[in-house]
């Protein structure tokens, strides 16, 4: 065994980075946002008597969010986009603070990523159905 | 109502299930849709995406939080998650029914037959490495406190596969990330888990938006698995301490033998 608890626990216990305390906090606060909008949508649906294998509608992006509340997708559809959208928001986020930083490597990398994630959308739209 | 309720008591034990053995819930979540509710496979690989990156988001903030995570090192190898999740969001709609099921099978093999040989827990103090000098390409260094990471390409090779991987069959991809990190980088275990925690929303993320906007993501599905997996999840970590995991493992080494014959009934066209 090399490096002892200090090696196993890697940083645990010390101050941590400011970039990495508001990506913790990024993260957690999608999270719980994420999980009260699906939970208010999974309570619609369960209130309307709804069955989650009628298949809800389809995604509609012409249209603004709220257009569907107090209905179970006008939760849910949010809900899932702020799931889908949080990780990219915390590579968002780490460029800007690398930038600051002025650690182009890392800054080159966050914008790579981010790069993948709007050629994945791109894509998508170009094959859809 | 009660296909609502069942759904999140399904999530929420899958949730628990793969929080306590450290696996993520999608390997049980594709099975559930599928063969339990009778979804199509590829919707329930979208859906099981969505409930990955809740689970892995919510870890991560603890673990960055608690510095445990590498950042760093996460953002370097998820630009290759992400490429491979981007090239499997798009081969998962080229590839049959029956092709994605017998994969997914194999998949619920080779964890069962992992579950039972767990070489990875057992080394996790091996191969750290603190010394020894590493260039490190472009000036990055991704090192932390007390180890050295090396073989960045082969971390990045990894990375592209998990990410094929996950996007495939709806999972995180830790499987294979944690082990390339661990065996293959010098990362420790609890620090390769961490940093593989806070790639897994990228690398779902990547695929889970290409699956949502081809109208892959039932929201009604989507919404109750999800809270289900989550509140499944936040449970077993709060009792793993408690529970004896030998006699878990056996017994989920057992449901996952048992959903792969269904699986590969289910490739083979069979009714399931």
């Amino acid at each position: 065994m090399t490096g002892g608890a200090s090696t196993l626990r890697g940083h645990e216990g010390d101050t941590a980075d400011p970039l990495d305390r508001v990506l913790a906090r990024l993260l957690t606060g999608g999270t719980w946002l994420a999980v009260g909008l699906l939970t208010l949508g999974v309570v619609a649906l369960l209130a309307a008597g709804r069955s989650p294998l009628e298949g809800g509608p389809p995604l509609d992006l012409g249209s603004p969010p709220w257009a569907a509340l107090p209905r179970p997708e006008g939760f849910l559809w949010p809900g899932l986009a702020v799931v889908i959208a949080t990780p990219a928001v915390r590579v968002a986020v780490s460029l800007v603070g690398y930038l600051r930083r002025d650690e182009r490597v890392m800054a080159l990398v966050a914008s790579s990523t981010l790069g993948i994630i709007a050629l994945s959308i791109a894509l998508a739209v170009a094959t859809e159905g | 109502m009660t296909v609502g309720l069942l759904m999140l008591a399904g999530g929420a034990a899958a949730g628990v299930f793969g929080s306590l053995l450290g696996l993520g819930g999608g390997i049980l979540i594709v099975p559930m849709l599928t063969l339990g509710f009778g979804r199509d496979l590829r919707e329930a690989v979208g859906v099981s995406l969505v409930c990955v990156i809740v689970t892995s988001s919510a870890a991560a903030g603890v673990y960055l939080e608690r510095r445990v995570a590498n950042l760093r090192l996460g953002m370097a190898l998820e630009l290759f998650t992400a490429i491979g999740a981007l090239v499997g969001g798009l081969v998962a709609f080229v590839l049959s029914e029956e092709v994605l099921a017998g994969l997914f099978a194999a998949l619920l093999v080779y964890v069962a037959v992992s579950m039972l040989r767990p070489r990875v827990a057992r080394a996790a103090d091996g191969p750290t490495d603190t010394g020894g000098a590493t260039a490190a390409p472009f000036g990055l260094d991704l090192s932390g406190p007390g180890y050295r990471v090396r073989n960045l390409g082969r971390g990045a090779v990894g990375s592209l596969g998990a990410g094929v991987v996950s996007a495939l069959l709806g999972i995180g991809g830790g499987l294979v990330k944690v082990p390339v990190m661990h065996l293959g980088m010098g990362v420790p275990l609890r620090v390769a888990t961490a940093t593989s925690n806070l790639m897994i929303g990228i690398t779902a993320s990547a695929s889970a938006v290409i699956y949502l906007l081809r109208g892959e993501i039932d929201p009604y599905v989507a919404g109750p698995t999800a809270i289900g997996v989550f509140l499944g999840a936040s449970a077993g970590s709060r009792v793993a301490h408690r529970v004896d995991l030998r006699l878990l493992r056996v017994l989920f080494v057992v449901v996952l033998l048992y959903t792969a014959v269904q699986m590969i009934r289910r490739a083979m066209g069979l009714s399931v």
